[in-house]
């Protein structure tokens, strides 16, 4: 049957901020799902309130809402524009709850929307673990045993039967949040406890172990016909216990013969009829018992899932594009496959390569929360890796993960370890864990043992071991020894140039030379979902190192390479894809022929669509090069990744690589402290003094000319780790003694902290004769916390336009003075009307994406035209000094739910992983539509728990009479509530905890605190704060540790109670930028 | 010795450097291979199965497992088989998922051999199987540039030597050797003497359920019969005979058959004539179902005319439009003959959409969602029931005259999906006497065969 005639309009939603266990795999999936529809004919509207996503571009849908993603927000958006259908199954966890609600609340019913893909009662079959057990149980398909409590006495009584350790999940709660296994009633006690709270439902499943079985994943696609196919089978390297987005995977499954892969895929299918997944595409994961092949499901996902983005990208098929066309009436067999054009859609793709994702953990910005890995996901990006065997992809995979190491080990880089603890770092399963099951490995542990205590497939280990073994000959062996036999043998192995340097005591470049001399290159291959059956015409690659042909096409025009950001992680997330990808189309709009290199699957940039040619590999310095030499670009584009490709800016260079934009020499220029500093001098602008310590004695001396409070930071570290700001001599010393555990022979930064200034972001383009300012972004939070972490508005609310006009002026003598060509960025900080730089970046920022969508201005695709010789004046942007009719504001989200134990006080340090974006007349009310964004819900009447250091008491005071005022009841603690009472503000006093009481934190579980104002005084000391933070984590209760927080957030809730409402706005509705018919290429 | 020349020019091993790198892993000392096809292209690798020298015409196959059950599979007697998934061998071998007691391909070429496989089943490595069984198996082989060479030229003989590692001298070989355009492979494969068959593997209960009651005296010729499909009709309620090829239709319907099933086999239909001749003569007399080269026999027993595929079919994900219930299924397949459906006869337009003229590609049936009807001049009306989406190729027919039908791919799979496992149940719907033997629910059907 064709495309459903009997509906129009789609709504589709997205998945809001980026959080750990949803990423951009959802903007990769609902950007697929927008253009597909829209090619269709139907009329597309959005509703995502992330920024940094392709698929809130105003051109991919007819009307796209960046709103908060509740059901209230949902409501007056479908009020408004009158969908005739909503498609949930693309938005990930959050909009499919967010579908469940408008049909259970009756919102669908009442303005005649249908759910399309997937109506509530399968979402509800597959999302409730009663019915799925239920469902399951008619199949005959086993589950592990288990039960349901809705107490810790339910739990403490099913335990009685399954016996320790259980699996305990939390109903309805995203990647598992909430979950963990107990090998005890202490823990049982514990995650049963938190579990109850944090699941909407109230209930926890409790569950035999089945822990160390091997885990499968089936991508399974359905039509409404009953047509079903699997897209893609995964098999998890680590085994069951670790959550699968926190596990090693392989694709396709490694050692399930075929009696049993066929049983694995009935049963997928079987389920997803079961369940009644109508269209669309989901996930099953199985257990298998290595001991005698017991196969028990685990869930399935009656949605498009992270997994189908990996799938999609492991296979080359479409999931989320088809499961459009799917929920549109489409059946499989009309889909044509896009990779051979000739085919139908309806097959199951065959592979000719094996492909590893491994996560990417971030526990070094949540220091004290334990690194082990279980059923809660706590992996904040992945990398995918495709190699033509297992060994190839995998020295792929454990050197894209941007964490400085160039493979699997026998790269110089190992940290040091305890010995005596060596036994556990194998056994206990935590980001480095492979690495030191090879470190096992290589001190002649011997395979039976590691396999034994990981739990890991003796197939993966014997690949392994291999691996190992070829990295220990060449331990021994000399440079010049080697031939071109036994550099193709290393290759084949995945070991980098890097490792190889490593062994046999070179250098990198050496390792190329005498490679390369020796006739030993990589050919690409290319990823066409049939095993080269049928011909392709789609150009997606990958490197190998076989020994016949390459199938990259010579050359015919113009190429530009764009070097992609890698996998996600806190610092560098969705918004630098975006502005690649926005790159791909500006300079395919220009007639270049456009090469897209990246190795992070969740993202848009590596659909192999998005660019005339994408190469998942690495970003390393090797990978990169052997693409150039294999494609010949005409320049590559290393300022929109983020640090990952601007760090190869130089290295490229250097080896006689075209850099479009910004020369790597103005980068230097702009990294470098002192020749940074010497030119703002040169330049007279002001920023904070600063000096340099090796010792504390020397810090002591640096914090004598420049005064306290002083921002210090280790040198040689990235993402402002060890960050921290000092107010004291003592606090001084803690945080030397830290640095030099961090960051040890290096030396310390220490700068003036301006204290109480106003911080400033702005984002330039300049083409080296002119600058266009994209936009000024004043920050809420004051100095101190990090960019990233901090929320921001642009147009500014409180800065002057003079002040306004300097800042612009400001930056466009940097940027002309540094010789950017494309994005600059700088950082401002304004304190008692004085303007200091604090730095300048040459390259995209991370405010990229929001500016662009606040404006209109769509600067990462300007930038890339500046970069190949476009100029700013034929662009006809509108004068960046107008006044713009609405205020935006992007607020951070935070991960500390998944970091119990971590403090989660906001500091020079990024912590955040994404973020959301409010549009709206009043700066107050676009503030409030980011906390609905992230907390989903409005804080409502009841009691405001105040508790601030003695430096903020004063300032509190407006705030804390605005809240009374708003008719919240305040309880303070007794320094607070002193202050307040002083003033004549009726407040209730609690003693603190450390007085011996805990009645605070219990009215915080109770329920009875519905906001809560905790400004912590110095350093991460486990105080009082500490621990009221962690309770209103674990309990859900909103919070803010500034106090401009607070001022914006009490303002908000003062509008929104005077207006009645926030009202929703399309962004079709604001300004946007058109390109002039000449920018076109004819 | 000459580094710069890459390892496919060069006559010798691997240099010791390289061997010294090896020495501590599952590739530690393997011999060199020679893999050189008719047009003179060379691919050089390691044994990594028997020693010695084998020929035959060099095919690929796409499944992603189920190596074992391809290498086993009887129709592909005469061929050398490319694995395009690079890894072979990770789980290992369990000689209950054997389609055959022997093996009848000739030679294998991998990317890269497992020596060290696991899985709970597993007895053996595949390395050790075939050496045990003798067959020459080359790896280290860029099979995705071999596939890509077998697409773009065709079918052709190649050999695999782990002796004679001399380019001209194997080239000359393989074009010396015979091509298995018209030979009759089936006889090399087929029993010599009739038997019964009612063994299922022990192994594989686990997941496949136990055969039901037996309700249906089968005949099968066994033209190089895969297992699975024998064990499949057990489990259907099949007491079998299986006979030899070319075993008279006076012989079969002697014992007095309830069906009549026609097996697979490999290599040229034109050249099995002793089978499809006894096909004709029992065609209307009892009740047929032919699977593969069952099918081609059931074609030619109607007049049919076959064509030679370029690459043939050969994997585990080839997409059948059933045209009776406008289902799809994904097929498992292995072949590289295929009928010519418009050659059984004239459409009847009344039975074919008002349809007088064959389209030239069958997947307008698929388009029009019509199964047509052809006039047989011996048979009467004969219906296509199954097209491939991939190239618009006859996938199944079934006679309306005489109780009969057949498909061209595999049901019983192995490896490969078990979607048309309905064609079993068919089969034993069409020995009941029932008409509408075909109108099945495909995903009830593929669920029934588990365990779980």
């Amino acid at each position: 049957m064709p495309k459903r005639t009997d509906i129009q309009s789609i709504l589709v939603i997205g998945s809001g901020p980026i959080v750990i266990g949803q990423a951009c795999e959802f903007d990769y999936s609902g950007a697929q799902a927008c253009k597909v529809l829209r090619a269709e004919g139907f009329r597309v509207i959005l509703v995502n309130s992330n920024p940094a996503t392709i698929m809130t571009d105003p051109e991919l849908a007819d009307r796209t809402y960046v709103e908060p993603i509740t059901p209230a927000f949902v409501e007056q958006i479908i009020a408004k524009e009158r969908p005739d259908a909503l498609l949930p199954t693309l938005g990930g966890q959050t909009g499919l709850n967010t579908a469940v609600e408008l049909a259970r609340n009756g919102v669908l019913d009442a303005y005649g929307v249908e759910m399309i893909g997937c109506d509530l009662e399968a979402i509800e079959r597959g999302e409730d673990r009663k019915l799925f057990n239920e469902c399951m149980e008619e199949l005959g398909i086993a589950t592990a045993r288990s039960g349901y409590a809705y107490s810790v006495a339910d739990a403490l009584a099913i335990v009685a039967e399954l016996g320790y350790p259980v699996v305990l999940r939390p109903s309805f709660t995203l990647g598992g949040a909430g979950g963990g296994i107990a090998h005890d009633e202490d823990e049982l006690r514990l995650i049963v406890s938190q579990g109850l709270e944090l699941s909407p439902a109230g209930e926890v499943l409790v569950e035999e172990s089945i822990e160390g079985w091997k885990e499968y994943e089936m991508e399974v696609m359905r039509d409404h016909a009953g047509n079903g196919i699997i897209v893609c089978s995964i098999e998890n390297l680590d085994p069951m216990g670790i959550h699968t987005g926190d596990s090693i995977t392989v694709a396709p499954a490694q050692t399930l013969s075929d009696v049993e892969y066929q049983r694995m895929r009935v049963a997928s299918l079987a389920v997803l009829e079961k369940i009644g997944v109508e269209t669309g595409g989901s996930n099953v994961q199985f257990a298998v018992n290595p001991e005698n092949g017991r196969m028990v499901i685990i869930e399935m996902n009656p949605r498009v899932s992270r997994s189908s983005a990996l799938a999609s990208k492991a296979t080359g098929f479409p999931i989320a594009k088809a499961a459009a066309k799917l929920a549109v009436g489409y059946r499989l067999d009309e889909i044509v496959n896009d990779m051979t054009k000739v085919t139908p859609a309806c097959f199951e793709p065959s592979i000719d390569y094996c492909v590893v994702k491994a996560p990417r953990f971030a526990f070094e910005k949540f220091s004290g929360s334990d690194d082990t890995l279980s059923t809660r996901m706590k992996a904040v990006g992945e990398i995918m890796a495709i190699g033509r065997t297992f060994e190839e992809a995998l020295g792929k995979a454990m050197r894209s993960l941007e964490n400085g190491r160039f493979g699997l080990g026998a790269d110089g880089k190992a940290a040091d370890f305890n010995e005596d603890e060596m036994e556990d770092l194998v056994r206990r399963p935590t980001a480095e864990r492979l690495f030191f099951a090879a470190e096992a490995l290589r001190r002649g542990w011997g395979k039976e043992r590691v396999a034994q205590i990981t739990s890991i497939d003796p197939f993966f280990v014997g690949r392994i071991a291999d691996i190992v073994a070829v990295e220990e000959a060449l331990r021994a062996m000399h440079i010049e020894d080697l031939d071109a036999d036994a550099f193709r043998v290393a290759k084949q192995f995945g070991l980098s140039d890097v490792q190889i340097a490593y062994l046999t005591g070179t250098d990198e470049h050496t390792v190329r030379t005498c490679r390369k001399l020796l006739g030993v290159r990589p050919v690409f291959k290319a990823v066409d979902t049939c095993a080269a059956e049928f011909p392709s015409d789609t150009a997606y690659y990958y490197k190998t190192y076989d020994v016949g042909e390459s199938e990259v096409e010579p050359k015919t025009r113009r190429r530009a390479m764009i070097l992609g950001a890698g996998p996600n992680r806190i610092g560098q997330g969705i918004e630098f894809d975006y502005c690649c990808v926005h790159a791909s189309y500006a300079l395919a709009e220009a007639g270049y022929e456009t090469i897209m290199v990246n190795c992070n699957p969740e993202t848009v940039s590596t659909d192999y669509d998005t660019s005339d040619m994408l190469f998942f590999e690495p970003l390393t310095y090797e990978d990169v090069m052997d693409i150039v030499d294999a494609v010949n670009p005409d320049g590559v584009i290393v300022t929109l990744g983020g640090q990952t490709p601007l760090k190869l800016a130089k290295p490229l260079s250097d080896a006689g690589v075209a850099i479009f934009g910004t020369s790597p020499e103005a980068i230097d220029l702009a990294e470098d402290r002192d020749r940074f500093s010497a030119i703002l001098d040169e330049m007279g602008i002001v920023y904070p003094a600063a000096g340099m310590a090796s010792t504390f004695e020397e810090a002591c001396q640096v914090a004598d000319t420049i005064g306290f409070p002083l921002l210090v930071r280790p040198s040689y570290v990235l993402g402002g780790r060890g960050m921290a700001i000092v107010y004291d001599g003592a606090q001084l010393e803690r945080f030397m003694g830290e640095a030099a555990r961090i960051s040890p022979d290096h030396p310390i930064y220490l700068d003036r902290f301006l204290e109480g200034a106003v911080e400033v972001d702005l984002d330039a383009l300049c083409d080296g004769e002119s600058v266009y300012v994209g936009g000024i972004l004043e920050h809420i939070e004051m100095a101190g916390i990090h960019s990233g972490d901090s929320a921001c508005c642009t147009p500014p609310f409180a800065i002057s336009e003079a002040v306004q006009a300097q800042l612009r002026n400001i930056a466009r003598r940097l940027a002309l003075r540094l010789g950017v060509k494309g994005l600059i960025n700088v950082q401002f900080a304004i304190k008692d009307t004085v303007i200091y730089v604090i730095e300048a970046n040459p390259r995209a920022s991370r405010t990229v994406p929001f500016v662009s969508k606040a404006t209109g201005v769509p600067l990462a695709k300007l930038a890339a035209l500046i970069m190949v010789g476009g100029k700013l004046e034929d662009f006809d942007l509108p004068a960046d000094d107008r006044r713009l009719d609405y205020y935006s504001v992007k607020e951070a989200v935070m991960p500390f739910g998944r970091f119990p134990g971590s403090d989660t006080v906001l500091g020079p340090e990024m912590k955040s992983t994404g973020e959301v974006m409010g549009i709206a007349r009043i700066f107050p009310a676009a503030y409030m539509k980011t906390q609905l964004a992230i907390s989903y819900e409005q804080p409502a009447k009841g009691t405001v728990f105040i508790s601030v250091n003695d430096r903020d008491k004063r300032a509190m005071v407006p705030i804390a009479r605005d809240i009374a005022r708003l008719g919240f009841h305040i309880l303070a603690t007794e320094g607070t509530a002193r202050t307040l009472a002083a003033v004549g503000i009726p407040c209730e006093s609690v003693s603190k905890i450390h007085e011996g009481s805990t009645s605070i934190i219990d009215r915080i579980a109770n329920g009875e605190i519905t906001l809560m104002l905790n400004t912590p005084y110095g350093g991460a000391t486990r105080d009082d704060g500490y621990e009221l933070r962690m309770a209103a984590i674990r309990y859900g209760v909103s919070y803010m540790t500034t106090l401009a927080a607070a001022q914006a957030m009490v303002a908000a809730m003062e509008v929104v109670e005077e207006s009645g409402g926030l009202d929703i706005i399309a962004l079709q509705d604001l300004p946007q930028w058109k390109a002039p018919e000449r920018l076109r290429a004819s | 010795m000459s580094t710069a020349l890459p390892p496919w020019k060069r006559g010798t091993s691997l240099s010791s450097i390289s061997e010294l790198l090896l020495r501590n892993t599952s590739k530690a000392h393997r011999s060199p291979a020679l893999l050189v096809l008719e047009d003179g292209t060379v691919f050089r690798g390691f044994s990594c199965g028997a020693h010695g020298e084998a020929f035959g015409e060099i095919c690929f196959n796409t499944s992603l497992e189920g190596y074992l059950e391809v290498i086993t599979d009887p129709s592909y007697a005469g061929q050398i088989v490319t694995m395009t998934y690079p890894q072979i061998g990770n789980y290992g071998v369990n000689e209950d998922d054997c389609q055959d007691e022997e093996v009848s391909l000739r030679g294998l070429v991998v990317r890269d051999m497992c020596e060290e496989p696991s899985n709970w089943r597993s007895k053996r490595s595949l390395p050790e199987f075939l050496q045990e069984e003798g067959v020459v198996a080359i790896e280290g082989v860029d099979t995705r540039a071999l596939v890509r060479h077998i697409r773009s030229r065709g079918a052709m003989r190649a050999g695999i030597s782990t002796e004679d590692l001399a380019e001209p001298s194997l080239l000359e070989k393989v074009r010396a050797s015979e091509s298995i355009v018209g030979v009759n492979l089936a006889a090399t494969v087929s029993c010599e003497a009739p038997h019964g068959f009612e063994k299922l593997p022990a192994s594989q209960s686990f997941a496949l359920a136990s055969c039901e009651q037996k309700r249906y005296r089968v005949v099968a010729y066994d033209c190089g019969a895969k297992s699975s499909i024998l064990q499949n009709l057990v489990r259907a309620g099949c007491e079998l005979a299986v006979v030899a090829w070319d075993t008279p239709a006076e012989d079969v319907l002697a014992l007095h058959p309830k069906g009549v099933f026609l097996s697979n086999g490999p290599g040229d239909p034109d050249a099995v004539g002793a089978t499809y001749e006894q096909v004709r003569r029992l065609l209307g007399k009892v009740p047929i179902f032919g699977i593969c080269l069952g099918h081609q026999m059931m074609s030619k027993a109607a007049g049919g005319t076959m064509k030679k595929l370029k690459f043939g079919h050969h994997g585990g994900n080839q997409p059948v439009m059933n045209l009776l219930t406008h289902r799809v299924e994904i097929t498992a397949q292995n072949h590289g003959f295929g009928l010519v459906y418009p050659s059984l006869g004239p459409l009847v337009p009344e039975l074919s959409g008002g349809m007088a003229k064959h389209p030239a590609d069958l997947r307008l049936w698929v388009e029009k969602g019509v199964a047509p009807v052809v006039e047989n001049p011996t048979f009467g009306k004969i219906r296509l029931t199954h097209v491939n989406l991939n190239d618009g190729t006859a996938e199944g027919m079934a006679f309306l005259d005489v109780p009969a039908f057949s498909v061209q791919y595999h049901p019983e799979a192995s490896p490969g999906p078990t979607d048309s496992h309905y064609l079993f149940t068919a089969f034993t719907r069409l020995m009941d006497g029932r008409t509408d033997y075909l109108d099945i629910d495909i995903a009830r059907d593929r669920l029934a065969g588990w365990k779980f």
